[in-house]
């Protein structure tokens, strides 16, 4: 895998925006933001991981890469629900996951 | 212990509609037999937005992409089929798709226990009755009714669908079972993460060490197969 630190930063700004939206459901603000908290982490310890692979594991290739998280941005961003934001930051990263060749969780 | 069928209320009638539907066996069926990350897939599609396939080809890059496999091969036509049915589900609106959610996961659910038990043991919504105990309103998604040890499956599309409520009536109905010299296994399955399922319990008082939790990742453990190692 290539260097996806700054690809997966923006899907952690979307991760942000996703929670922003979520919160406005009272009960669930500390749901939202544990949500956000331990999928960013997990993204965040895949770019590490990945920058420091060598040779890099198979997967698809950066341009295709970067389109997929370009669109899965693009998507969570259509979403102006709470509810189903909510549904999108446990979502959001998995695709994310996926996308990258990576396990999803 | 006994097993008796729920009752068929306005709301039941209408989710029987919905368990029936063609889409909801056609989209389990294929989920039954799906790698992780075509059920991933799924559940990206039928939780969003977009309805044209080619930008869903384009965010999963490792199931449609150049890399990914070949067109043709067995693995990518599931592929494509599981987005075709997943399109299916979105296009059916936001009220409706999220009935047809919760009625997959419960398909999904009893074609994988098929496969251990066997489809003569596998029944749906039923309540679960115990001598001196008044009967709990909502009825189980799935139980396998074997003598003397029985399974009782509530099915959720999200982590965010685990509640106290939930765990409290699979946790109250193992005991019961208990107190009267049986066994029930309680199993919550969940079509999200584990991550996020263990975010939602983490601040749930609710008991849950009796109740086994199956999610996305090892959902083939309902059929006795090991989870197969995503990629």
């Amino acid at each position: 895998m290539t260097d996806v630190s700054g690809p997966l930063e923006r899907v952690v700004e979307a991760l942000a925006r996703l929670a922003a939206r979520g919160e406005t459901i009272e009960d669930e603000w500390t749901y939202v933001h544990d949500l956000e908290k331990v999928w960013v982490a997990r993204l965040r310890a895949v770019a590490v991981a990945g920058a420091a692979a060598e040779p890099p594991p198979p997967g698809p290739t950066p341009a295709e890469l970067e389109a997929a998280l370009d669109r899965l941005v693009a998507e969570a961003d259509l979403v102006t629900d709470p509810h189903r934001a909510i549904d999108w930051l446990s979502t959001l990263p998995q695709a994310t996951l996926v996308a990258l060749g990576e396990a999803a969780w | 212990m006994r097993f008796q069928d729920a009752a068929k209320d306005a709301r039941a009638v209408v989710y029987a509609g919905v368990q029936a539907d063609p889409l909801v066996a056609r989209a389990a069926a294929l989920l039954a037999d799906a790698t992780p990350p075509q059920r991933v897939l799924a559940r990206a599609v039928m939780n969003g937005e977009t309805t044209a396939p080619e930008s869903w080809r384009t965010m999963f890059p490792t199931l449609f992409g150049s890399t990914g496999p070949a067109e043709g091969s067995p693995e990518r036509d599931r592929s494509e089929a599981v987005l075709a049915a997943s399109l299916a589900v979105a296009g059916r609106g936001e009220q409706v798709r999220s009935q047809f959610r919760g009625a997959i996961v419960e398909a999904v659910t009893e074609l994988l226990l098929e496969r251990r038990v066997g489809a003569g043991a596998i029944r749906r919504e039923r309540r679960i009755l115990f001598d001196g105990v008044a009967a709990e309103i909502h009825p189980y998604d799935v139980t396998v009714e074997t003598p003397g040890v029985a399974e009782a499956y509530d099915c959720k599309w999200g982590a965010r669908g685990i509640s106290a409520d939930v765990l409290h009536q699979l946790d109250d109905a193992r005991a019961h079972a208990t107190a009267e010299g049986g066994r029930l296994l309680p199993v919550l399955v969940v079509f999200d993460a584990r991550r996020s399922c263990e975010v939602r319990l983490a601040r749930q008082t609710a008991p849950r060490t009796g109740t086994r939790l199956v999610t996305i990742e090892t959902l083939d453990r309902l059929s006795g197969r090991r989870a197969e190692v995503a990629s």
